[in-house]
């Protein structure tokens, strides 16, 4: 059985944060989890400038579409726009169901598209299907160093 | 009788005599006089101004507005058709009043059709007080009208602000309001898995009532959204043939027609005009309902349709639990329930979307019933235009 | 069954492994909208709507595209390429289903912008449980992208039905 994988997950939601990690803690395979709840910094880490200038490369990002400042659109774009994470594979992670909004997601580079539950077993429920496809049989693309 | 002067001075009045302000556009005084001392003579208080030219009656219009012109149709340098240009001009609703010797048929057609009002012979001048106010009344009506008009203009745009403001509140109540009664709902029933039987007995009981009460919640402003929603984007009217409309529905609805081991039967259906979607959620509220408010047996229902005053009238029928006669009209209301949330289940919008979808299309619905003897739901919709035309035809 | 509301196009030229497919997901019961192209060339008509496939228009893509790298005709990474990088079909969602391991290839596709990317088992049952998982992601958990804007609200009851949620 392949071994956890090391997740991103930016939400401004610190709530959804934990929901998110309540549901991975229920998965059968243990994921690193790193979560900011900032775009900004979600793509400095990313980058690895500044202070995360030794922060680990993550396998997946889980991304939210409303973020503080800088709107996860624009993380996603910014995203896309490095050599270096073209090929990182986003999930976009958003209560919005318009769309609207799904079609830009793709249109800026996302991988796919999981809309938020409203309710408890049914969000727990997304973010380990997230977690079975991606860690289970997706086969992820190599780093880029 | 006054002296011959341009300005006749008014008449020492009697009471109640109505007062009417003419300007006259005449080049000959004796004429004048005659046509003036005709309305006199009718009973009308008259203040007459007399102009020919084109200048002075456009100053006289402007220093006195009459409530009616009187124009000669051949004048020397004018034409009485010419007022009605200048009129125009100066945006005036006044009245124009041919008064001449000789006017042909056609000229006279003519000069209707270009506006103005009627026309008098000179030696048919006893005609000229009624032409005169027949011509007022109209005038008058126009003015009514305009008014109502503008008011219905008013009461439209009232209503289109008071359309979007529950658009903005639609709105807010579907993202706003939801997110932090996702969090309530989330973490309540977490804090119920994780904690229970840990803490006391209290805490399990108010942590249980919380989280019920959240979601109960999240269904109910999701409900409140579906009904609001009603009748919003909806494509346009079609023909709905609701034999198909049955068939969707008794598929929708195939566990709990199975788990229940209901009869549904339906003669054939008719064809109505409207959309489909809303007519599915009608057909399934109603049989959902008839399912779900079952009494000891199977539910049995029946659907039937018959027309009646131009419309299709269908009557479904079961044989559930009833509804008791002073419930009879409240079930229609939003949130109306009858009985206890442990009994049945359902926030009781089903039947509020129902009953907004029908008067949409101008229907009625209500329901006959006695408790333990079964309901008949009756409602109206308009049929297919082309089956109205098929009627009409001998 | 009319071209229109494919679901899932699956691209394969190995008869083994698209019978296998179809079964597994025949077992699952998601075996309704299936269409199945053996060539480059056939599913290059029927995503871009000419040839054979004239018929058909770019306002009812399929949900998910299965897409085998090595094809006759025209090879999987570069229909991948064509896809990707025409306007009218970039937001289709492309899992490439290959038996290469090739570094290589999964590093090409991700660049191209393939959504995700499988590599078949060999064993029987682990194919099975792959396409399973996979195309119930691709088709219940992930929102594809709809050709006309607007809300998708009221649509939650039909996406979930398919993970056996009821609304």
């Amino acid at each position: 059985m392949k071994s956890g994988l090391r997740l991103l997950l930016v939400d401004d939601n610190p709530a959804d944060i934990g929901l998110a990690r309540e549901a991975l803690a229920r998965c059968v395979r243990q994921s690193e989890i790193i979560s900011l709840e900032n775009g900004v910094e979600a793509l400095s880490f990313l980058k690895r400038g500044g202070m995360y200038a030794d922060a680990i490369r993550p396998d997946l990002v889980i991304l939210d579409l409303s973020l503080p400042g800088c709107d996860g659109l624009t993380i996603l774009r910014a995203i896309r726009g490095l050599p270096e994470l073209r090929r990182m594979p986003v999930v976009m992670f958003s209560t919005s169901r318009l769309g609207r909004d799904i079609a830009r997601c793709y249109e800026s580079g996302a991988n796919c598209y999981v809309s938020k539950p409203g309710s408890l077993n049914e969000f727990l429920a997304a973010v380990r299907s997230i977690e079975e496809f991606w860690c289970g049989f997706a086969a992820l693309p190599p780093a880029i160093d | 009788m006054s002296s011959s002067a341009t300005q006749l001075a008014p008449k020492k009045q009697e009471e109640a005599k109505p007062k009417l302000a003419v300007l006259l556009v005449e080049d000959n005084q004796f004429d004048a006089e005659l046509v003036l001392r005709a309305l006199q003579q009718s009973g009308y208080d008259v203040s007459g101004t007399v102009v020919q030219d084109e200048a002075t009656f456009l100053k006289a219009l402007r220093a006195n507005p009459p409530e009616i012109v009187l124009a000669d149709y051949n004048l020397p340098d004018w034409t009485g058709m010419e007022t009605l240009n200048v009129l125009l001009r100066e945006g005036l609703d006044i009245p124009v009043i041919l008064v001449s010797g000789a006017l042909g048929d056609v000229t006279a057609v003519e000069s209707i059709k270009r506006g103005i009002t009627d026309y008098v012979l000179k030696d048919g001048l006893a005609r000229l007080p009624q032409v005169v106010r027949r011509a007022l009344r109209e005038k008058y009506e126009r003015g009514l009208r305009h008014l109502a008009e503008e008011d219905l203009a008013k009461k439209v745009d009232e209503l289109a602000r008071s359309n979007a403001d529950l658009e903005q509140f639609a709105n807010v109540a579907s993202h706003d309001l939801q997110e932090p009664l996702r969090m309530v709902a989330a973490y309540t029933q977490l804090l119920a898995e994780r904690y229970r039987g840990k803490l006391d007995e209290d805490a399990d009981k108010f942590i249980g009532y919380a989280s019920e009460g959240a979601l109960r919640m999240q269904m109910l402003i999701q409900d409140l959204l579906a009904f609001s929603r009603v009748g919003r984007n909806a494509t346009p009217n079609r023909s709905i043939d609701c034999n198909s409309v049955m068939v969707e529905v008794l598929q929708t609805l195939s566990t709990p027609i199975q788990e229940s081991g209901a009869l549904i039967k339906f003669d054939a259906l008719p064809t109505v005009c409207a959309n489909h979607t809303q007519i599915v959620q009608v057909f399934q509220n109603l049989i959902g309902n008839a399912i779900k408010f079952r009494g000891i047996d199977p539910p049995e229902i029946s659907i039937t349709s018959e027309k009646q005053d131009g419309q299709w009238l269908f009557t479904m029928r079961d044989n559930g639990i009833g509804i008791p006669k002073e419930s009879l009209e409240n079930v229609f209301v939003v949130f109306q329930r009858l009985h206890g949330r442990t009994e049945y289940p359902g926030n009781g919008i089903g039947l509020a979307i129902c009953k907004k979808i029908i008067e949409r299309y101008g229907g009625r619905v209500w329901v006959e019933s006695q408790v333990g003897n079964g309901s008949a739901f009756k409602f109206t919709l308009p049929p297919e235009p082309a089956d109205e035309f098929k009627r009409e035809q001998p | 069954m009319s071209t229109a509301q494919v679901e899932i196009l699956l691209v394969d030229d190995s008869k083994e492994d698209v019978d296998l497919t179809l079964r597994a997901l025949r077992a699952e019961n998601l075996a309704n909208n299936i269409f199945v192209a053996r060539d480059g060339e056939e599913a290059m008509d029927f995503l871009f709507c000419s040839g054979s496939h004239a018929g058909r228009s770019f306002e009812h893509p399929p949900k998910l595209v299965l897409l085998d790298l090595k094809l006759p005709k025209i090879d999987g990474l570069q229909l991948l390429k064509r896809i990707k990088n025409d306007e009218r079909t970039k937001n289709i969602c492309v899992v490439m289903m290959t038996s290469s391991r090739e570094e290589r290839d999964l590093a090409i596709g991700y660049s191209l912008g393939v959504n995700s990317y499988l590599q078949k088992p060999v064993d029987f049952t682990e194919f099975r449980q792959m396409v399973k998982s996979a195309v119930l992601y691709w088709l219940a958990i992930n929102r594809p992208p709809l050709n006309s804007g607007g809300e998708l609200l009221g649509t939650d009851a039909a996406h979930h039905t398919l993970t056996g949620h009821t609304k």
